[in-house]
């Protein structure tokens, strides 16, 4: 059986105070609408992607709600939470679920709304994802992000300099994408002396957290306006110091990558994890990977960094983008290709997705 | 930030005596315990209490707040390596950030975690400081 994405739209990245959780999909829902010919009636499913919902927002049971508000009260629904896999999850599960006959045309909706408290509270819940005495201890994923920064920096004695540069590039592809929710270009020093997160680690070096809701419309059938769901691989295997990323290792024995055919697009939660992939992956040389960017179309939207990290929607997003360039309407960087890689995970690479697009 | 007795009771053996499971079949020490090996998924595994001695291999300090918290920032988060040889990331304490250098031996501490103030309830747990020589 084969699965196409027929659909796509989502939201600029931003933090919307006027707007609640359901009003971000409303909002997604009316572009797709302006964009597509939505049939709902042969929709059978409906799938959310949320990772942070019940603390940030308040809300269970969020999924049903959500086809009520955009006018689908009585399309079975279900929610996946993977933390900031969750889009990948969804678009998995979406995936098995046409693949297996039990539905034909799936919705899987990506949102995440993380600006409606201070800072202190969001890093409150994304420590929920770390291990019960990190998590009891204080710890937060930034500070395992920088430990993982630090040993990458000792085994290739690399600088700071030496991470700016992605943050560079993604800033500089942002700027031409109007979703994006950093649309500014910087510079070295701008990076360099950003503030201190958990040394080595500085605001630049961060996926920029906000809100965001991203739609993919899932079928079995073709039209003009399908990108071919080509393959999905999943792994999952937790990183560690030495630093690696096996999840990712794992991933790229399972894709199929050839470098000058494809486009590429990564969860880049931070430079380091960034850099991580792109040498995992076998794009780069372990260690050389943010010198190597070029002219690659890498994360043309911006990515996680600049284009902003919309948390448990991040993979809705990636893979709306890649339809998007696939169909040769993505209003920012184009890449003309056909064929797209979209390489999604949680925030430390725990659980991994490769998607493979194809015209 | 809520303190919940069920749960600090629960997890006394994480948080006040580093219980961690080792794999009678691959060795792995996984830690907090685990009924089954988080590396080769074997179910035969035995407790163990870690001796809560190590090495510092790196750290970073932190700016970052988490709700209940805020009091302890900066904090310096350590990669220890235990001599039992597996690596776990912890609060180091105690600790002259000038003179703070990877390879240092380290050891577990009993140090408050949290509060919770509306409720009168304490979390502690095993922190780490640079050993004594």
């Amino acid at each position: 059986m084969e699965v196409f994405v027929n659909a796509s739209s989502m939201i600029p990245i931003d933090r919307y105070y006027e707007y609640d959780i359901y009003d971000l999909v409303v909002e997604a829902y009316k572009n797709l609408e302006g964009e597509f010919d939505i049939d709902t009636k042969n929709i059978n499913l409906i799938v959310v992607a949320n990772a942070y919902s019940q603390r940030m927002n308040n809300i269970s049971l969020i999924a049903p709600k959500i086809a009520e508000r955009i006018g689908m009260p009585n399309i079975p629904t279900l929610r996946v939470e993977n933390a900031d896999a969750s889009g990948a999850s969804a678009l998995f599960t979406a995936v098995s679920m046409i693949k297996s006959g039990i539905a034909k045309s799936v919705l899987v909706i990506g949102v995440e709304k993380q600006s409606d408290y201070p800072s202190k509270y969001l890093n409150e819940a994304l420590s929920s994802t770390l291990n019960e005495y990190e998590y009891y201890n204080g710890v937060t994923p930034h500070s395992l992000a920088a430990l993982l920064m630090r040993q990458y920096m000792k085994k290739y004695n690399v600088d700071k300099e030496y991470f700016a540069n992605w943050a560079i590039k993604m800033h500089q592809n942002a700027t031409e994408n109007p979703f994006a929710y950093l649309k500014f270009s910087v510079d070295l020093n701008t990076v360099i002396n950003s503030q201190i997160i958990s040394d080595p680690l500085r605001l630049f070096d961060i996926g920029a957290r906000a809100d965001g809701a991203s739609i993919l419309l899932l079928s079995n059938k073709k039209d003009d306006n399908s990108a071919k769901i080509e393959k999905i691989a999943v792994t999952q295997a937790k990183y560690d110091f030495s630093p690696s990323l096996p999840s990712i290792r794992l991933l790229r024995n399972q894709l199929e990558i050839k470098r000058d055919s494809v486009a590429l697009d990564i969860h880049d939660s931070y430079s380091i994890i960034a850099a991580m992939m792109l040498e995992e992956l076998g794009i780069f040389e372990a260690g050389k990977s943010l010198y190597s960017l070029g002219d690659l179309p890498i994360n043309l939207s911006g990515g996680l960094k600049a284009r902003g990290y919309p948390g448990g929607a991040s993979a809705i997003y990636q893979v709306a983008e890649a339809h998007m360039q696939i169909l040769g309407k993505f209003k920012g960087k184009k890449a003309n290709v056909d064929n797209y890689l979209v390489v999604s995970s949680d925030d430390l690479g725990m659980i991994s997705y490769g998607f493979k697009l194809s015209r | 930030m809520k303190v919940s007795p069920p749960q600090v009771w629960r997890n006394k053996k994480i948080m006040y005596k580093l219980t961690a499971s080792k794999c009678e079949v691959c060795g792995y020490i996984s830690f907090p315990y685990s009924h089954y090996c988080t590396r080769c998924g074997s179910k035969n595994v035995k407790k163990v209490e870690l001796s809560g001695k190590g090495t510092l291999l790196s750290f970073t300090v932190s700016y970052q707040a988490r709700d209940g918290y805020e009091k302890g920032l900066p904090n310096i988060i350590g990669l220890i390596k235990l001599d039992e040889g597996i690596e776990i990331v912890a609060p180091i304490v105690d600790a002259d950030l000038e003179k703070l250098k990877e390879g240092m031996k380290v050891e577990a501490t009993l140090r408050r975690v949290y509060t919770d103030s509306y409720n009168g309830l304490i979390q502690y747990g095993l922190k780490f400081r640079v050993a004594e020589e």
